[in-house]
């Protein structure tokens, strides 16, 4: 249900001018684009294009050296991850930064804790509820981990990368970011996750996905963002694109 | 599908996996400790005493409660050298103030600010300055030594008030007050590491602190808290300890540090962060205790006690290491002890 839509009115976010340098290396050169509401807006590029760094800045991983951001017209400040969780921004960084000594339900609420109180004052980890919660989220996924106990190092790419991901699903979003969400996936859970974008953007939640798989990219996007040396090249409707072209832009920065 | 998550159910479940995973990590040094006392029993009958036993558990209650303070900073992936200089100062200062007529609960107070407020200042240092741990404890270990000398070089401090020394010396139902102490220490420890936001914030940076920062831990601010609460920690360590001896001087405490570090290591905390257990801490403190005891017994005198202190903690290491699969010898000690924080 591809719907003609009006630039400016319908952007979520819109990122101005962002830098970001690494010494001498211009990671992000002044990047602006939008994120309209409700579109899964893919985002790719050759290794080192600048991706992962674009991302942090936006998920206040990482702030940029110039450039902001703006939600709804309004412009936010997003210095810490706190930040951007405020803002209604959820992030799957790449590597998925999870705590591999702790365990599942430890990672999935890391940083937002539920919590009871020992005594009716003390205020102390709520492991049951957050126990509970993790076996709830990991359903939707149809994934059952038998030892939820286990250190996470423990679980398989795929089971930690579905762990990562269930992260996002315990906030409050406007926008999720996901950085190769996946990359280490097996069909049937990488079949999972094309689901969960596509149930997000029913929802009215923007998705910008990063992936080099081109394949999922023309079955999930609504536009395509091209990167190269830390530019922006381009910003295409996935219908109105091949993907003869887009490998042209990522390779040899062609616009289409 | 039940509404509410059935309040009762998944916590007894929770609880359980939990005490069996305490009670597996705990067990072989439960063994190793119980073989010993019989082995040394053996050896030599006076150490198999009713009154010897409490003499190690109150001997022990020191190392306690300090262990547990430093399976804090390790599972933190830090170190902290400081601790033996932090209680010389500590105690010689709050001796003195006592003694000149300071009411003995502010002067107990002021003891416990002035451990808080050092260990601010060597978390501020790791945290904030990214001094790595290592070196800036290395540093405050001889500082704060160096300043408990100025403050009281040569002299001997005795004679506290019997309101202060209870804590060291009294009974409650025949159990030295010193080992109740540092049981309900312990316990509050367990809670405080397994059971609270801070304790799972601590676990999350030693395990991976960039993860943790990008989960919205407020990685700084925690780090300076873990230092601040060794701090504190030692300073009621070092209570107890003058408590219990009646005095204190500008070189108490003098290689403190590692035998609190081997209770740690001992006990199965993870040299390299994340992963620690305070169960294991307390045994591990209660082991050393025992093998201290059981040398001077023997007539082993403090020097070569020292020596063998030091040939354990080697021992430990490298059983960890062994276990944690990290042999190579660059990786024998963790680098997060000797990198700045970024
Ligand atoms: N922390 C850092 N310090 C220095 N340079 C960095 C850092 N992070 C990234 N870079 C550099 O910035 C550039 C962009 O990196 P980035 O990770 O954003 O690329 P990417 O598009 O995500 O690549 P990939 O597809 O491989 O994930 C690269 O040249 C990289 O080497
Ligand atoms: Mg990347």
């Amino acid at each position: 249900m591809s719907e003609s839509r009006p630039v400016a009115s319908d952007a979520l976010m819109r990122v101005v001018g962002l830098d970001k340098s690494y010494g001498g290396l211009k990671a992000v050169d002044s990047v602006t684009f939008d994120v309209h509401r409700g579109e899964v807006l893919a985002l790719v590029g050759d290794n080192g294009a600048g991706k992962s760094t674009l991302v942090k800045a936006i998920a206040g991983a990482q702030p940029p050296d110039a450039g902001h951001v703006e939600m709804e017209g309004v412009p936010v400040r997003l210095h810490t991850p706190r930040d951007a969780e405020a803002a209604g921004i959820g992030c799957l960084h790449q590597g998925l930064g999870l705590v591999d000594t702790l365990d599942v339900p430890e990672n999935v609420f890391l940083g937002r804790e539920l919590r009871s109180r020992f005594l009716g004052v003390v205020p102390q980890l709520d492991h049951a509820r957050m126990r509970q919660r993790t076996i709830e989220l990991l359903d939707r996924f149809g994934i059952h981990l038998p030892r939820l106990n286990d250190p996470v190092i423990r679980l398989s790419g795929g089971q930690r990368q579905t762990v990562a991901i269930s992260r996002l699903l315990l906030q409050e979003v406007r926008l999720v970011i996901m950085d190769e969400p996946m990359a280490s996936l097996g069909v049937e859970e990488g079949r999972r996750v094309l689901d969960l974008v596509r149930n997000m953007r029913e929802r009215g939640i923007s998705v910008i996905v990063i992936s080099h798989n081109l394949e999922h990219v023309f079955q999930l996007a609504d536009r395509i963002a091209v990167m190269k040396n830390g530019r922006l090249l381009d910003v295409v409707e996935t219908a109105a694109t091949t993907r003869e072209a887009v490998v042209r832009m990522i390779t040899f920065g062609e616009a289409a | 599908m039940n509404e509410s998550p059935g309040a009762a159910a998944p916590s007894v479940a929770a609880i359980g996996h939990l005490d069996r995973r305490w009670l597996f990590e705990g067990l072989g040094l439960t063994i190793v400790i119980i073989a010993l006392a019989v082995i040394f029993s053996l050896i030599n009958p006076r150490f198999a005493s009713v009154v010897n036993f409490i003499n190690i558990l109150t001997q022990s209650s020191y190392y306690v409660i300090i262990a547990v303070g430093m399976t804090f900073v390790i599972t933190n992936a830090g170190i902290d050298l400081s601790v033996g200089s932090i209680l010389a100062l500590v105690t010689v200062i709050g001796f003195e103030l006592i003694k000149e007529g300071m009411h003995p609960g502010l002067g107990v107070l002021v003891m416990f600010a002035l451990g808080g407020l050092i260990g601010c200042f060597t978390g501020f240092l790791v945290s904030y300055v990214r001094i790595p741990p290592f070196i800036a404890t290395l540093g405050m270990m001889v500082a704060l030594r160096g300043l408990a000398l100025v403050h009281s070089a040569g002299n001997m401090h005795y004679g506290l008030p019997s309101s202060v020394t209870w804590f060291g010396q009294g009974t409650i139902v025949g159990i030295p007050v010193p080992v109740i102490i540092a049981f309900l220490f312990a316990l509050f420890g367990a809670w405080l590491f397994n059971h609270t936001r801070f304790g799972l914030h601590v676990r999350a940076i030693g395990g991976n602190r960039e993860a943790a920062r990008l989960a919205g831990v407020p990685v700084n601010r925690i780090e300076l808290m873990v230092y601040a609460l060794m701090g504190l920690i030692t300073a009621l360590g070092g209570l107890i300890m003058i408590a219990r001896i009646d005095s204190t001087q500008a070189t108490i405490g003098t290689s403190m540090e590692i035998h609190v570090i081997a209770a740690v290591i001992i006990g199965g905390t993870s040299l390299f962060g994340g992963r620690g257990t305070i169960y294991g801490t307390v045994l591990g403190a209660l082991l050393l205790s025992m093998m201290t005891n059981a040398l001077v017994i023997a007539g082993v005198d403090y020097f070569w006690q020292l020596v063998v202190m030091g040939a354990i903690v080697l021992i430990a290491v490298a059983i960890a290491n062994l276990r944690e699969r990290r042999v190579s010898a660059l990786a024998f000690f963790p680098r997060s002890w000797f990198e700045g924080r970024t």
